[in-house]
């Protein structure tokens, strides 16, 4: 049962020789089991998406939600573990509130998710505590920049993006992403795309069944945070599972990478 | 005994990213005795197996109502669920105070789940052993949810904790499909059924006024959780029609799978039994 | 000796009276537009009336600043609601209720908010809150000097087929009143009318019209 790093993995207060905290490491593992988990900033807004899985026959519907309303123009999704997830996002709405409260408007979300990966580092360094094992993606709408996308991850590093994927299918999903257009996707098409991608990187035969959860921050929204209309989530993924499997892109490729160790080069990253 | 080296401290990641000390008090919810939770478009109704520890003792309490509205039944560390029962019962008291009507189910549930979930994170906790299932009843209908130790929340149309659940699980998935149209009477039927089916084969247990509890809440005029223990029960179970053998229900034992392959907490029932209801 | 503060109980900045009545088709408030300085008519076009959620009006006086603060922790608490999500709906009582707590807390902690609130929502919800958190609903509200002098005049018009335009016209003759005898009060005027679906109208300040004050001459002859 001994990790990778025997010894020197115990605690998140113990470098390994070559200089790896491999606690933090192991929490990043939690986030790349979940459901595969999408954000992409279109030009017209931006939009977090879940691969909700459906382990539990039992649930009703549309419960066990993923994604968050944080304040009226932000929302975040989770990937990894729920519980610390939900953490987070009470973290974040005390933020905002608070922001408001000494400034009387709205948290600019680059200040947010700023606040909130020092929230996650702090976890990163005690012996006392563990790291969060979620990684967050924060949606927001700035007031002079517009639509933003930000992601926390369990070491305490927040970096601003385009477009990001992570858990099971995150692979597939962040060669997809490389390929679209950011310049003219606009909030709708993205959603069709998400749709897409979500279904061609799952392994229908293993896979557990899923509930596409998506919300936006967009023009359409007025710039707030809502979920995306239900019918076109619908019909988003009614369209992409009526199409025959490309066998050549997406499909069956990506079903053989879930849940292996992604390139991180396919991260597309906007600045740090 | 141990597994792993990574096992022994709440705060402590396993190469898989899996948190074992949280996966461990997920076992100690299975050592109590089977509680079963079902949910109608109408009502909802909890019920549990009593246990006794000895024959000078009463048998423990497994459901306690919470709020008018809200009941919850527990399966797991008994004292730990006190302190969360408690937890709840004051939130709800505050909330009456603070906005003249009653709490929300689903904003308890989260409360309790967000407490559980710090229990979690740091080493000078443990986390709670118990899981709950909580029914109530409030502006958006009547729900049943289901709190784990780890801090999660579902919210289901059923579910049965405790030893031997999986057989109830197993009953309740097989017949989801009519809670939503069902009465009161056969929501009861339903959820004493699924209970019946946790009972080990052993022909002197079955379920009688002694150790079942049943609680229901429903929508509509009274929205008010009633409890029903010792004798009140008695008439519930006569309209259920059991097997005399008890164990596997007749119409179901054809397709019921060994309980023994589903059952995975068979073997630590020995341990920590005194304090598990 | 334990000292008790009293610099929390001398309201610096304050607005007057707020009214309120309930009619057939849904609720009305109303209140000048005047926060004052002492005697001193010092912010004359300033607003008391507040909706911090679609279907929930507040209205205040006393303490402007207190006011603020109040209409910013209705403001936030609407803001949890919406990020909860979960189909429950903070309804206006519960609004008025939480309101009165915060209210009773604070004066409980010798540290009161120096207002009296009227709070109107849809499903004709008219309420009304003071400062020592004392709160109750009623077909009739008015705070400050109004109770004194407008809440007998509302109370003797008023009847349950009163439509909401009949309501604003009988407020607008209490502000009328409490201008000529109330000297915190102004003519610039806000009213507030909330239906019963939850369509909330409030107004831009305005003039009171038909003001007479050749009684004022009649009083100075006795």
């Amino acid at each position: 049962m001994a990790g990778v790093g025997s010894g020197y993995d115990l605690t998140t207060t113990t470098f390994s020789p070559e200089g790896r905290v491999y606690q933090v490491e192991y929490a990043t593992k939690a986030v790349e089991q979940s459901g595969t988990v999408i954000g992409i900033r279109c030009v017209d807004g931006v939009v977090l998406a879940v691969e909700n899985l459906r382990g539990v026959k039992l649930l009703r519907p549309d419960s066990l939600r993923r994604i968050f309303a944080v304040d009226r123009h932000i929302g975040i999704a989770v990937a990894g573990i729920g519980p610390d997830g939900r953490h987070m996002v009470g973290r974040a709405r005390s933020e905002a509130q608070n922001y408001r409260s000494v400034y009387a408007e709205e948290i600019p979300p680059s200040l947010l998710a700023e606040r909130l990966a020092s929230y996650a580092h702090v976890y990163s360094l005690y012996w006392h505590v563990r790291p969060f094992g979620c990684t967050i993606l924060i949606g927001g709408w700035d007031a002079s920049q517009g639509p933003c996308l930000y992601v926390v991850e369990p070491d305490g590093s927040g970096y601003k993006y385009r477009a990001y994927a992570n858990g099971k299918g995150r692979t597939a999903v962040r060669t997809a992403l490389n390929k679209l257009n950011f310049e003219q996707l606009t909030c709708t098409s993205a959603v069709q795309e998400i749709a897409r991608m979500i279904h061609q990187s799952r392994d229908i035969a293993k896979d557990k069944p899923y509930e596409l959860e998506m919300a936006w921050i967009s023009e359409a929204s007025d710039h707030k945070f809502a979920r995306v209309p239900g019918a076109l989530v619908v019909s988003s993924r009614q369209a992409v599972e009526e199409e025959p499997q490309q066998m050549e892109t997406g499909g069956s490729t990506a079903s053989a990478d879930r849940g292996e160790t992604p390139s991180t080069s396919t991260h597309i990253m906007e600045e740090s | 005994m141990f597994r792993s080296q990574y096992d022994t401290d709440v705060t402590t990641f396993s190469p898989q990213g899996r948190l074992l000390q949280v996966e461990y008090a997920m076992e100690a919810v299975k050592q109590g005795s089977a509680v079963v939770g079902v949910c109608s478009a109408t009502h909802v109704v909890l019920a549990a197996l009593k246990r006794s520890f000895s024959d000078l003792a009463w048998h423990q309490r497994k459901i306690v109502p919470i709020d008018e509205h809200i009941g919850v039944a527990i399966s797991g560390i008994a004292a730990d669920a006190r302190v969360l029962t408690k937890r709840m019962r004051d939130e709800c008291l505050q909330h009456r105070f603070v906005y003249g009507d009653a709490m929300p189910v689903g904003r308890l549930v989260h409360l309790v789940a967000d407490l559980c979930q710090k229990c979690t994170q740091r080493i000078s906790r443990r986390p709670y052993g118990v899981g709950l299932l909580v029914a109530g009843v409030d502006e958006s209908g009547p729900h049943l949810y289901q709190t784990c130790p780890s801090g999660e929340v579902y919210d289901l149309v059923g579910m049965a904790l405790g030893a031997r659940s999986q057989s109830a699980r197993t009953y309740l998935e097989r017949h989801m499909d009519e809670f939503s149209s069902a009465s009161r009477e056969a929501l009861i039927r339903h959820a004493l059924w699924a209970l019946n089916e946790t009972l080990a084969s052993a022909k002197d247990q079955h379920l009688s006024a002694e150790n079942c509890a049943v609680g229901v809440v429903s929508i509509g005029d009274d929205m008010r959780f009633h409890l029903y223990e010792h004798e009140q029960v008695q008439p519930l179970l006569d309209a259920c029609a059991f097997p005399k053998s008890g164990g596997t229900a007749t119409e179901t034992s054809t397709e019921q799978a060994p309980q023994n392959v589903t059952d995975s907490d068979e073997h630590h029932d020995a341990t920590m039994q005194q304090d598990t209801p | 000796m334990i000292e008790t503060p009293t610099h929390t109980t001398e309201p610096i900045v304050t607005g007057s009276s707020v009214l309120g009545v309930q009619c057939v088709d849904g609720v009305v408030l109303a209140c000048d537009t005047l926060a004052s300085y002492g005697s001193l008519a010092r912010f004359q076009r300033i607003t008391r009336l507040h909706q911090p959620a679609p279907g929930v009006v507040i209205a205040g006086g006393g303490e402007y600043s207190d006011l603020q603060q109040l209409f910013r922790i209705t403001d936030n608490i609407f803001r949890q609601e919406f990020c909860q999500e979960d189909g429950y709906e903070l309804s206006p009582r519960a609004l008025h209720s939480y309101l009165a707590r915060v209210l009773y807390g604070r004066r409980s902690r010798m540290d009161p908010l120096y207002n009296s609130l009227a709070v109107a929502g849809k499903g004709r919800f008219l309420g009304c809150i003071d400062l020592y958190g004392t709160a109750f609903e009623s077909e009739a509200v008015a705070t400050g000097i109004g109770a004194l002098l407008a809440l007998p005049l509302i109370r003797k018009q008023w009847h349950a087929a009163l439509a909401m335009d009949e309501g604003v016209r009988l407020l607008e003759e209490c502000l009328r009143v409490l201008y000529y005898r109330d000297c915190r009060a102004l003519r610039s005027v806000q009213v507030a009318k909330v239906s019963d679906s939850g369509e909330v109208l409030i107004s831009e300040p305005y003039e009171l019209s038909n003001l007479q004050w050749k009684v004022a001459q009649a009083a100075e002859e006795v």
